[in-house]
């Protein structure tokens, strides 16, 4: 008797805990957070780049000093913050790093901007190459930047509708934060870079 | 009297900002084969060369390479539209993400490579790029497009093909296994059985039956070993069935491999339909204009 009662109650908390969308946030949960490792990848794929370019540029521009350090002390900025799996559930951290990040941004465009006005910088092929990188990896900051937004944007949804919002305060899951739209404009007036031969 | 104009205005306003916002996004044409050209610029035969070189390539070498080419993408950035496209056309294999797409929007003057992830290592950017500026830009510059994009994928296939992706008839073959055609050989085997029995006895049939069986799943793929069980079995179960065997049977009507191997990949159909294989992109490759 005892035992049939251990088994109808397994069953039911199984069928509770699938029910009431425990399962869903494990699940989207994971996929957020593989989605936030790979905008973390294509952010340092970018920094490692910064060093490089900043050596190449320099050897070709005069009295540009001030985009130049700029650049440098964002890419600092960018490789001082500790960047853990808990930034996510931390919305303070997550603006921070992405007020970092949107500021290497800004200062890569610029010096982009500058380099334009030095024909023997763009016609380097070493810089051709480094800015074919450079627009790859913005490229697909803005692809991971997306695919991260999606997937939160499932997961919030998840936790906040009712009932798993229940099961979502039982378990202490939080909704996650997003890229803002502000930061959003700015890293889609990143392509800019992309000045390339105009016509 | 007024407020009828009122309205109308309104209705009108409205109607054309509805107009504005679904004219946002360009439509994403359906993937039904490599070349896509929504604008005529190539004419059928080269629109068949290309076809055929991209088709043979990937019976080759298992990888896709698309090539769409548009009026323009709208309000999007070419990289933009280039992400939607291969989310939707999904080229190249799953799980190796072996898809390119060249992607050519016409009257914006723009051109971009996209390479999947499985395919970044072999065509980086830097590749893409030059793919652009070296091999398309200057023929299109000439107006000559189909030899812009033809160098362009002869350059493409010819960095992916250094590269050593899995082979295509093993993934193929993984796709249809034994397991799938169990049924089949059961009951052929049964039939079989029965005929051979019928032939040289019950011994000698079940022992040739068994063989041929064990013979056959290894040739389709199954480990020796497992094989040789395969045929003992089929020999066990033959030497049971019930019984005398069909007798009279003449000739050899041994249901062969036929129908089995290869094909039913969508790839091997070159006209009708072919689609993507599941690839995944991560926005890898260049953009460029002319």
């Amino acid at each position: 008797m005892k035992n049939l009662f251990y088994r109808v109650a397994t069953v039911t908390l199984l069928l509770a805990l699938s029910g009431c969308g425990y399962n869903q946030f494990q699940s989207l949960d994971e996929e957020s957070k593989a989605s936030w490792s790979e905008v973390l990848n294509q952010y340092q794929r970018r920094a490692d780049l910064v060093p490089n370019l900043v050596a190449t540029v320099k050897g070709y521009v005069e009295h540009e000093e001030k985009v130049l350090t700029e650049v440098a002390d964002a890419r600092s900025k960018v490789g001082s913050m500790q960047v853990t799996p808990e930034v996510l559930n931390n919305p303070e951290a997550f603006a921070k790093f992405q007020a970092a990040q949107g500021q290497l941004t800004g200062a890569l465009s610029r010096l982009m901007a500058v380099a334009e006005n030095y024909p023997n910088l763009k016609a380097d092929q070493g810089f051709r190459d480094l800015q074919a990188q450079l627009e790859g990896t913005e490229n697909r900051v803005t692809v991971a930047r997306n695919r991260y937004i999606e997937t939160v944007k499932e997961y919030n949804v998840a936790v906040r509708s009712f009932p798993n919002n229940l099961t979502a305060m039982m378990f202490g899951y939080k909704t996650k934060p997003s890229f803002t739209v502000e930061n959003e404009k700015e890293i889609s007036a990143a392509p800019k870079v992309e000045f390339g031969d105009k016509k | 009297m007024k407020l009828h104009y009122k309205l109308l205005t309104l209705f009108a306003t409205l109607f054309l900002a509805s107009q504005i916002v679904f004219a946002e996004l360009i439509a994403i044409p359906d993937l039904t084969s490599r070349i896509t050209d929504l604008t005529h610029t190539l004419s059928p035969d080269q629109q068949n060369l290309l076809e055929n070189k991209l088709q043979t390539f990937e019976q080759k070498k298992g990888s896709q390479i698309a090539v769409l080419i548009v009026p323009t993408t709208g309000q999007e950035d070419i990289a933009q539209y280039s992400i939607r496209v291969v989310e939707k056309w999904k080229l190249g294999r799953e799980k190796v993400d072996d898809g390119v797409l060249v992607l050519v929007a016409k009257e914006d003057r723009k051109m971009r490579i996209e390479v999947g992830y499985g395919l970044e290592g072999v065509i980086p950017d830097i590749y893409a790029k030059r793919i652009i500026s070296e091999a398309m830009a200057p023929k299109f510059k000439q107006g000559d497009f189909a030899g812009g994009i033809n160098d362009g994928v002869d350059r493409l296939i010819g960095l992916v093909d250094g590269e050593a992706l899995p082979a295509p008839i093993s993934n193929e073959s993984n796709g249809l296994g034994v397991m799938d055609i169990l049924p089949i050989l059961l009951f052929g085997g049964l039939i079989t059985g029965l005929i051979l029995r019928g032939m040289f006895g019950t011994f000698f049939g079940s022992a040739l039956n068994g063989s041929l069986l064990g013979g056959l799943v290894w040739l389709l793929g199954v480990a020796l070993g497992g094989a040789a069980i395969f045929g003992v079995v089929a020999f066990f179960i033959t030497m049971l069935l019930g019984g005398r065997g069909i007798n009279g049977y003449g000739g050899r009507n041994y249901p062969t491999s036929g129908g089995y191997d290869g094909g039913g990949w969508s790839s091997s159909d070159s006209s009708s339909s072919w689609s993507g294989g599941g690839g995944d992109f991560g926005g890898g490759g260049a953009s460029g204009d002319w």
